[in-house]
């Protein structure tokens, strides 16, 4: 069976995966198994995904990059965890492929975010997603600032996991 | 001045210069479309013009609107704060001037199908 893994960067920005999450999503109505893997902060890992995947019965991984720019994350940093992970699987096939570049439909992404913007009042709306997603991180930029002041019961959240 | 609208596109900039390649082919694919008669693109870092540099050529262009894009995969402090903050500066600039934030290009639909094309022509050589 044929797996998908949506290879991102990771953040320490609280709910910074919702649109990745949203992307795997919409991908599960195509094809049957897809997980997003990162390489640092964010959950589930990279290799947490190869795990999670195999374990489904992946026979071939489809690594896709979420990056715009075949820079030294795509072209080092991920053929090094694409071959460690041989290591540990050598019966899974791992295939990368390359990264958005300059896909011609990346032209129609930017010409409809310009014909469908935001109300003013959604322009820092990343900062309201971070604060209802709080993971309690101090790493986070945003962390106990005025748009996201950790509450009990973000404290209770993450005691109770 | 008529109705002029300009669409910003807003970059993060990358010290490494040829990594903007691809983002200025797609800007091209932009231009070539003619939905906007004014395409204009501004960093946030690194590479020149900045962001209210580029605003500056949209003015003096004749934009009576700037409409900006933020060609970021993903939402960190910059699209979620520093974009908007630099519009709002711009605001104050040019108060005969309209602005519009769009969406960050991660957010789109769109990048789904082209996700999901990667992975359907992965098979082939």
């Amino acid at each position: 069976m044929k797996a998908v893994i949506l290879f991102s960067h990771g953040s320490t920005l609280c709910g910074a995966g919702t649109a990745l999450g949203n992307h795997a999503e919409r991908l599960r109505s195509q094809f049957p198994l897809v997980e997003v893997g990162y390489m640092n902060y964010s959950t589930p890992t990279f290799e947490e995904s190869v795990d999670k995947t195999t374990a489904a019965g992946a026979t071939e991984i489809i690594v896709v990059p979420f990056f715009l720019a075949p820079g030294y994350f795509v072209t080092k940093s991920l053929p090094d965890r694409v071959s460690a992970n041989r290591r540990r699987y050598p019966e899974v096939h791992f295939l990368i492929v390359p990264p958005l570049g300059a896909d011609p439909l990346l032209a129609d992404a930017v010409i409809d975010s310009a014909l469908n913007p935001l109300r003013d009042d959604q322009w820092r709306e990343g900062l309201n997603t971070a604060a209802r997603l709080c993971r309690f991180s101090a790493e986070c930029p945003v962390f106990g600032t005025h748009d996201c002041e950790p509450t009990f019961s973000g404290v209770e959240t993450v005691l109770n996991g | 001045m008529g109705n002029v609208t300009a669409l910003l596109v807003m970059v993060h900039g990358s010290p490494k210069e040829s990594a903007n390649n691809d983002m200025f082919e797609v800007v091209e694919l932009v231009r070539q479309r003619r939905v906007f008669p004014i395409v204009k693109v501004g960093f946030m870092e690194c590479n020149q013009p900045t962001i209210p540099e580029a605003i500056a050529e949209c003015v003096s262009d004749g934009a009576s609107k700037i409409v900006a894009v933020p060609y970021f995969l993903h939402v960190g402090t910059h699209v979620a704060d520093d974009l908007p903050t630099l519009l709002e500066e711009a605001r104050l600039i040019y108060p005969a001037v309209e602005f519009a934030l769009g969406r960050y290009i991660g957010e789109s639909a769109i990048v789904s199908d082209i996700l999901a094309a990667r992975i359907t022509n992965s098979g082939q050589p």
